[in-house]
C-alpha cells in the first residue's frame, strides 16, 4: 500500500519520515514492509489485531459510564519503531530519574535537606495533598519508595522530553505486552526480519523487583497484588499481573492486619503477606490513616508496613514526587542529589502558585495548556489553542480563585506516528510510557505502552479520553 | 488459595453447568416442537420450569389444544429460559454469571479456557431469540451447549490440578447433582400428574442423559420409568449419572482437605459421603423414589452451605495464621 499520501508537517517530529518525506534509516524496512501489502492486507491485520483483543477480553473501564462497563482499547497495527541508541537514551534518563525520585521521598519525609537548602520551596511540597504527614520519619526499605515507575515521555523535534512521572499506581505495562502479542502475530514475517528486543520477561523482572523488597528473613516470602476491584478501569491489568507474577489477586476484604502483620483468607485458614503490589490509592489504603470511610482499603495496614512486617510498593507517600508542581523542579533534584544534568529535560512548566507565572498563564492562555495538578488521566486540563474564547475565560475564573492549584506548559507538537485510519495510513499523536522497575538494581524492559491520540488533530492520548495503544519496537543494534 | 478466588471459581463451576444443562433440556424441547404432540410439549415445558423451580413470565405451561398457540407459548418460554436478562436462571443470565467469575478469576484459569469462554460470551451476547428462533434453535441449542461442553474438554487439558482446578470441579458437580435431583422429582411429579404414561416423556429424559443407547443394552427397548431412573440414578459408567456426580463431590472435597477450622473440619466431607451413599446403598432397595431423592436434594443444599462455611466464609476468630 502507498505512504505516497502521507502528510508530512515539518514543524512536527514524525516517527518514521524525515522532513523530506524519505522514511528514517531505521524505519526503512518497516516503511517497504507496508508498502508491499495490499489496501485488503492491512485491513485484514487491523482487524486481526482488534479481534484478538476483543476475543482475550483486554478491556478498560470509563468512570461514569454505565457501571462497569467493559471497553475494549483501540488499537493500532502499525508499531512505532526506536533504534537501540533511542533506547539507551531513554533508559539512561529513566534510570537517573528513578534513582533521584526515590532519594527525593526519602530526604522530603527525614531530613528534608532539599527544602532547607532551597532547592524547593517548603509551600510546594508540605501544601501538596499527595504529601503524607504520616510518612514523616519513615525510611523505606532499600531506599526504595517507588518500586515501580511509569514516566509519559514525548518527543518534538528538539528531542525526548519527560511530561510527567507516575509514581502512585503506574497503569498501562499489560498494554505494552498485548500489543505486542497482537502485533507480532499479525506482522509475523516484519517482525522477525526487523530484530525487535523482546518485552516478555517483564512478568520476572517484576516479581524479581518485589522479591528484593521483601523483609528479611523469609524464605519464601508470599506476594500479592491489592486490586481496588472489578470496577477499577485498570482491572484487566491487575488480573493480567497476578498472572504474571503467580501471585494472589486480593481486594481489601480479604486481608486483615493482626499483631502488626498482614494476612490473607485463605482455603485453609490465614496466611501471612509479605509483599504487597498496590494498585489503590493511597487516600483508599487504611481507613485507620487515611480516609476512614474507605472499603477498599486494610485497616491497620500502614502500621504493619511501618513495623517492616510487610512491604508496600509502591509506598504511600511517593505521590508527592509526581505531583504537577514538584515535577518542575526535577532538574533540579537530579543536580542536588546527583550532582548531574538531567538526561531526559522536562517540559518547561510555569507554576500559577507564583504571581509571574499565574499573570504569564492568564495572559498567554490560548497558547498554553493548563493542568490541574491534582488530576490525571486528561481530566480537569485545557489546552488553549484547541479551547473556545468562553471555555478559556470560564478556566481562567477558576485559575484566579486557587493559582496553586494550577501549571502550565507551552502547546507541545508531540511527535505523530503513522497510523492505519479508515484503511489509509493518517498521523497521528504519540507518547510513551515506559516502566522502570527499582528493587536493590534499576531493571527496565525495551518497550513501553505507546499512547495514540487517534481523533485527528488530538493531543490527549488517554484512553478515557479517546486515546488507543500502538506497539513499540526497539530495535537490536 | 484466596478464599475468595476459590469461591469465584466454585460459582464459575455452578453456572456454567447450569446453562450447559439448560441448553440441553431446551434442545430437546425445541426439537419436539418439529413433530411431537402437544401433550408432550407441554409435558417438556412443565418439567423444566418445576426442574429449575421457576414460574414462567410470560407464555403459557398449560396445553392450549393448538399449534398455533402452542408454538407461540414455546417462543416466549424458550425467550424466557434462553434470553431473559431478569430470569436469573437463564442460559444468558447463567453464562454472564458464569463468565463474570471467571474474568475475576481469569488468572487462576487457563488462557485457553478464558478465551474460549468469552468467546462465546461475545456470541451469545449478540443473539435474541428471534436470531435463533426463525431457523433451527435446537441447533442453537445443541452448538451452545457443545460450546460448553469444549469449556470442559479445554479445561481438562490446559489447567493446573490445583485446588483452584478442584473447586471449579467441586461447583460443577455439586450444581449437577442438583439439577438432576430436581429434574427427576419433577420428572416424576409432572408424570404422576398424567392419567397415561407416554414412553416418549420418559426417553426424552433418557436422551438429555445420552443414555439411549446405554439403557436398550442394559434393559430393553421397552421403556420402564423405574428402569430408566435407575440407569440415570446409579449407572457408574454412564458419565452424568447422579452418583457419578456425587462419587465426584466425594473426591473433590476429600482432595481438597478438611478448611481451616477444626470445629467443622470434616463435616463437608462426612456430609458428602452420606449423600453419595443413599445413591449407592439406598436407591436399590427404596421403593419411594421421589423421598429418597427429595433427601439428596436438601443434602446437596446443606452441603453447598458447608463448603461456603468451611471454605470460604468461615470465622477467623481463633484460628491460628501460618
Amino acid at each position: 500500500m502507498n505512504l505516497d499520501a502521507y502528510q508530512i508537517d515539518p514543524s512536527i517530529y514524525d516517527e518514521m519520515f524525515l522532513q523530506d518525506g524519505t522514511p528514517r534509516e531505521h524505519c526503512r524496512p518497516l516503511y517497504e514492509g507496508l508498502s508491499r501489502l495490499s489496501a485488503e492486507e492491512l485491513s485484514s491485520i487491523q482487524e486481526r489485531v482488534t479481534r484478538s483483543f476483543s476475543n482475550e477480553g483486554i478491556s478498560f473501564t470509563v468512570y461514569g459510564d454505565e457501571e462497569g462497563e467493559e471497553r475494549i482499547i483501540p488499537v493500532d497495527c502499525l508499531p512505532r519503531v526506536l533504534t537501540a541508541a533511542e533506547w539507551r537514551l531513554l533508559e539512561r534518563g529513566l534510570a537517573q530519574r528513578v534513582k533521584t525520585l526515590n532519594l527525593f521521598l526519602q530526604d522530603v519525609y527525614n531530613e528534608a535537606r532539599i527544602l532547607d537548602d532551597g532547592v524547593i520551596p517548603v509551600d510546594v511540597v508540605r501544601e501538596c495533598p499527595k504529601y503524607r504527614m504520616e510518612m514523616r520519619g519513615f525510611s523505606a526499605p532499600h531506599g526504595t519508595w517507588v518500586g515501580i515507575c511509569g514516566t509519559d515521555l514525548i518527543r518534538t523535534n528538539d528531542g525526548f522530553r519527560v511530561l510527567e512521572d507516575n509514581l502512585q499506581v503506574p497503569s498501562g505495562v499489560s498494554y505494552m505486552l498485548a500489543n505486542r502479542k497482537a502485533v507480532k502475530t499479525s506482522l509475523r514475517r516484519l517482525y522477525r526480519s526487523s530484530h525487535v528486543q523482546e518485552v516478555e520477561n517483564y512478568g520476572r523482572l517484576l516479581l524479581t523487583t518485589l522479591l528484593e523488597l521483601a523483609p528479611g528473613g523469609r524464605s519464601e516470602p508470599c506476594i500479592a497484588l491489592l486490586t481496588p476491584g472489578v470496577y477499577n478501569s485498570a482491572f484487566y491489568e491487575h488480573i493480567f499481573l497476578a498472572r504474571e507474577l503467580g501471585a494472589e489477586l486480593v481486594e481489601g476484604r480479604d486481608l486483615l492486619v493482626n499483631n502488626g502483620f498482614v494476612y490473607m483468607r485463605t482455603t485453609t485458614g490465614l496466611r501471612r503477606v509479605d509483599v504487597i503490589y498496590r494498585r489503590v490509592d493511597d487516600d483508599y489504603l487504611d481507613p485507620l490513616v487515611f480516609r476512614p470511610d474507605s472499603l477498599l482499603g486494610v485497616p491497620g495496614l500502614l502500621h504493619a508496613y511501618k513495623l517492616g512486617n510487610v512491604v508496600l510498593v509502591n509506598a504511600p507517600g511517593t505521590g508527592v514526587a509526581d505531583d504537577k508542581s514538584v515535577y518542575a523542579y526535577v532538574p533540579a533534584m537530579i543536580r542536588y542529589y546527583l550532582g548531574e544534568e538531567a538526561v531526559l529535560p522536562n517540559v518547561e512548566t510555569y507554576l500559577c502558585r507564583h504571581p509571574p507565572d499565574l499573570e504569564y498563564t492568564l495572559d498567554n492562555l490560548a497558547s498554553l495548556v493548563v493542568k490541574r495538578v491534582g488530576e490525571s488521566g486528561g481530566y480537569g486540563m485545557i489546552i488553549g489553542p484547541h479551547a473556545t474564547q468562553k471555555e478559556r475565560d470560564e478556566y481562567a475564573v477558576q485559575l484566579r480563585a486557587n493559582p496553586a492549584d494550577f501549571i502550565s506548559q507551552p502547546v507541545l507538537a508531540l511527535s505523530r506516528s503513522p497510523c492505519l485510519i479508515d484503511d489509509n495510513f493518517e498521523p497521528r499523536h504519540v507518547d510513551l510510557r515506559p516502566f522502570v522497575l527499582h528493587g536493590q538494581e534499576t531493571r527496565m524492559v525495551p518497550g513501553a505502552f505507546c499512547r495514540v491520540a487517534l481523533r485527528r488533530g488530538s493531543l490527549v492520548v488517554n484512553s478515557s479520553q479517546g486515546g488507543g495503544g500502538k506497539d513499540l519496537w526497539v530495535l537490536r543494534d | 488459595m484466596l478464599a475468595r478466588s476459590a469461591q469465584g471459581l466454585y460459582w464459575m463451576g455452578r453456572y456454567l453447568e447450569r446453562a450447559e444443562f439448560l441448553c440441553r433440556l431446551l434442545r430437546l424441547q425445541t426439537e419436539a416442537l418439529v413433530d411431537r404432540p402437544i401433550r408432550e410439549i407441554h409435558f417438556g415445558w412443565t418439567r423444566i420450569y418445576n426442574g429449575i423451580n421457576r414460574q414462567p413470565s410470560g407464555g403459557s405451561l398449560e396445553p392450549m389444544g393448538s399449534d398455533d398457540f402452542t408454538l407461540a407459548d414455546s417462543y416466549t418460554l424458550a425467550d424466557d429460559l434462553t434470553f431473559e436478562r431478569l430470569n436469573p436462571s437463564s442460559v444468558r443470565s447463567c453464562f454472564v454469571m458464569g463468565r463474570e467469575n471467571a474474568r475475576q478469576m481469569r488468572h487462576c484459569i487457563s488462557g485457553e479456557l478464558w478465551t474460549c469462554i468469552n468467546l462465546a460470551h461475545l456470541k451469545i451476547q449478540k443473539l435474541t431469540i428471534q436470531d435463533i428462533w426463525a431457523a433451527s434453535p435446537e441447533s442453537f441449542y445443541a452448538e451452545t451447549a457443545a460450546e460448553m461442553n469444549t469449556f470442559s474438554g479445554v479445561a481438562a487439558a490446559t489447567m493446573y490440578r490445583d485446588e483452584g482446578w478442584r473447586f471449579m470441579q467441586l461447583g460443577r458437580f455439586i450444581e449437577r447433582a442438583q439439577l438432576s435431583t430436581s429434574l427427576f422429582l419433577s420428572q416424576l411429579a409432572a408424570a404422576a400428574q398424567l392419567s397415561e404414561h407416554s414412553d416418549a416423556d420418559w426417553t426424552s429424559l433418557l436422551r438429555l442423559y445420552h443414555a439411549f443407547d446405554a439403557y436398550n443394552h442394559s434393559y430393553s427397548v421397552e421403556v420402564h420409568p423405574d428402569k430408566v431412573l435407575d440407569l440415570l440414578a446409579t449407572d457408574p459408567l454412564l458419565p452424568d449419572s447422579l452418583c457419578r456426580s456425587l462419587d465426584r463431590t466425594v473426591s473433590d472435597i476429600a482432595s481438597i482437605g478438611p478448611g481451616p477450622n477444626a470445629k467443622v473440619s470434616g463435616a463437608a466431607q462426612r456430609l458428602a459421603g452420606r449423600t453419595a451413599a443413599l445413591i449407592h446403598y439406598e436407591w436399590p432397595d427404596r421403593e419411594d423414589r421421589a423421598e429418597l431423592l427429595q433427601r439428596v436434594r436438601e443434602y446437596c443444599q446443606e452441603l453447598h452451605q458447608l463448603v461456603t462455611a468451611t471454605y470460604f466464609d468461615y470465622s477467623v476468630d481463633d484460628l491460628p495464621s501460618r
